[in-house]
């Protein structure tokens, strides 16, 4: 039995002007799974969580979360209830302790707990009586995703999380997604810590100029990319290798390495047919397939 | 239990766990009847997404290695068969122990020993050679 | 907790200008009854009068400033994500900003009115309730239109300091146009009650101008609504 799914949009597009910040974005992201959201600055991930959470009306296109229309402001209010969201730039109102902080957010969900609130205070040494104004960047950190790691939501989306923590506060980060993740949260979040994102997700969409490149499980994508290094007696011809799956080739002589998303027994074959001299086929981590995806050709 | 999940191997992380799950078992690591970390735990424990541990406690259970007990957890159901797959296990290590002193002695470093055994295994039609 | 954030985010302003206000009236009226004699009514009235035009600069400017903040600023400043992340209509938002502006202005035209009256009994003048009920009701019922303008602003423009002073610079260049031309209409007058003092007594007519403050609460009202709509549509 399928799920619907936690998030689902269909030819989501926002122009400002000539300007296409999200292209015909059609994102399904699926319950109890952990996805991670990919793309360089600008890319539009921030755009298209906005949209999803109601601060940026699409300019065409549409989706659901939760089941909720995100252009229906009711629907969207109430399903901001079962949402936690924590901003990229984790913010917080300067003026508020660090207690009366807790208070106010804890006021506006049924999901909260106090006492997953009070461990995570005492576990980051957040001192109540501190006005946010006067913490450190990683304590505003902690704090901010604190109001979101205290909730028990159906969906929980961040924004580049890691940012502003040292590696012990994110390793503490990726334990607390995976425990979120086990009491049947789904989680969302964009993230430029590919090697974190490859330790915790279990499905992976990469942006890339407002569009969607990638969006593949990353089992899939580990037993599906692959780069295969030829060595030739010859300079090889290039476009015998231009098929389905291959999407990168570059030759150096005799020698041609090929990128492929899938189909690269088909590459070995071609390159038998060849008469190749070499073959090395080797698996291809995600952060060389974000960057052969998303750099410019 | 000692399990370490590589992300950037090209398996996907639940097959390596299940790998290790299984050679624990075959080693006698892990005992008949011995209950393995809950998966919220042990998800906590590698920080790797609960789903790569059901999906691999899962797997384990349909091939038979596992008994999930729904409220208490998972636990090793190690069959007859396995203590012969021990001693088949043994058997092949001394071999491959042997095969890889021969191919250090006849000049190939360990990398490539290791290269030339990862490419038999993701592709094992493929035909390596040197130029 | 909207009122609470409200509150926090409000009263350093509202208790500053409260603290002025009323220190000002009372220094104010004591210090110029010095020179009255509870017999000189006329005198006194006439002081009460040019009370309130002191009050109203003041008040105006507390209320303007009060009307500032909202979502638009907390844009600039980088809460916005924050504030609407929560299960609460934006027009919840600024409905509760609202409310806490405008019970901060009524209590800034009571409070310091109070003392004036409480100051004035103490020193035997001829001080009358109802004369201090009017210009209390004139201050607030005609006044808030600037409160409401202010929200306005602040609702359309952005930028920490930008938006006070495109509101400053509004107050300012009304109280000139409608002078000058619109002089039957000019907010500044009727607030001060100007329209309807009598240049014999200095007194406030008996019963009270109601049609220019009711009309003035209703120009109010529709820049409020305005306000809402705009930060409906608006894009974070």
């Amino acid at each position: 039995m399928t799920n619907t799914p936690v998030i689902l949009t269909r030819d989501l597009t926002k122009s400002y002007g000539s300007l296409k910040a999200v292209q015909g974005l059609n994102l399904s992201v699926e319950t109890d799974r952990i996805t991670a959201f990919l793309g360089q600055n600008g890319a539009g991930k921030s755009t298209t969580i906005k949209m999803l959470l109601g601060m940026i009306r699409p300019s065409s296109g549409d989706g659901t979360v939760l089941g909720k229309r995100i252009t229906d402001a009711r629907e969207n209010r109430e399903m901001r209830r079962k949402v936690a969201y924590v901003a990229e730039n984790k913010p917080l109102y300067g003026y508020m302790s660090v207690e009366q902080t807790v208070r106010f957010a804890s006021s506006f969900y049924p999901d909260w707990r106090t006492d997953v609130a009070n461990r995570l205070l005492s576990q980051y040494k957040l001192p109540q009586r501190r006005k946010v104004k006067s913490l450190s960047k990683g304590m505003r950190t902690k704090l901010a995703l604190l109001l979101a790691f205290a909730r028990r939501p159906d969906l929980l989306i961040l924004d580049e999380p890691s940012e502003g923590l040292d590696p012990v506060g994110i390793e503490h980060l990726l334990q607390t997604l995976v425990a979120q993740s086990a009491e049947g949260v789904s989680i969302f979040f964009s993230s430029h810590q590919i090697a974190e994102v490859e330790r915790v997700a279990d499905h992976v969409c990469i942006l890339d100029n407002g569009r969607l490149v990638v969006n593949a499980s990353l089992d899939r994508l580990r037993q599906s990319y692959r780069r295969i290094d030829l060595v030739f007696p010859f300079p090889p011809p290039e476009r015998e290798f231009r098929i389905v799956g291959v999407e990168k080739i570059r030759t150096n002589g005799n020698e041609m390495s090929v990128f492929a998303s899938m189909n690269s027994e088909a590459v070995v074959e071609r390159a038998h047919d060849l008469n190749v001299v070499s073959v090395e086929v080797a698996p291809v981590g995600l952060r060389d397939i974000f960057l052969e995806t998303v750099k410019e050709n | 239990m000692f399990f370490k999940l590589n992300p950037t191997t090209g398996q996907p992380l639940y097959l390596q766990l299940m790998q290790q799950i299984r050679h624990a078992a075959e080693t006698g690591a892990l005992q008949d009847g011995e209950q393995l970390p809950g998966i919220r735990t042990l998800a906590e424990e590698l920080v790797v997404s609960p789903n790569t541990i059901a999906k691999a406690y899962s797997e384990l259970e349909h091939d038979g290695i596992l008994e999930l007990r729904h409220g208490s957890g998972a636990f090793l159901t190690v069959r007859r068969r396995t203590r012969s797959l021990t001693d088949h296990v043994q058997v092949a290590q001394r071999r491959l122990r042997e095969l890889i002193e021969r191919l250090r002695e006849e000049g190939l470093l360990d990398e490539e020993i290791r290269r030339a055994f990862e490419a038999e295994l993701l592709y094992p039609a493929e035909i390596v050679g040197k130029r | 907790m909207l009122w609470y954030k409200g509150w926090l985010e409000t009263r350093s302003r509202f208790l500053t200008c409260l603290i002025v206000l009323t220190a000002f009236c009372a220094v104010f009226v004591h210090y110029a009854q010095g020179f009255l004699r509870p017999e000189w009514s006329r005198d006194f009235y006439r002081l009460l009068s040019i009370a309130q035009e002191y009050v109203v600069i003041m008040w105006i400017m507390s209320v303007v400033l009060l009307g500032m903040g909202g979502l638009v600023r907390e844009k600039a400043i980088g809460t916005s994500s924050l504030t609407l992340s929560l299960p609460v209509s934006r027009a919840h938002l600024l409905g509760v900003r609202i409310a806490i502006g405008v019970l901060e202005a009524i209590t800034l035209g009571v409070v310091p009115w109070a003392t004036i009256f409480l100051v004035s009994s103490a020193g035997g003048m001829p001080v009358e309730f109802r004369q201090v009920g009017f210009y209390v009701l004139l201050l607030v019922g005609g006044g808030l239109v600037y409160f409401a303008m202010a929200v306005l602003v602040s609702s359309l423009v952005e930028g920490e300091y930008t938006a006070p002073a495109v509101a400053f610079g509004l107050v300012f260049l009304t109280a000139i146009l409608f002078d000058v031309w619109l002089r039957r209409f000019n907010p500044w007058r009727l607030v001060t009650g100007d329209f309807y003092i009598d240049r014999n007594t200095y007194l406030l007519p008996r019963h009270f101008p109601w049609k220019g403050t009711v009309a003035s609460l209703v120009v109010a009202a529709s820049m409020l609504i305005a306000s809402i709509r705009i930060l409906r549509e608006r894009e974070f």
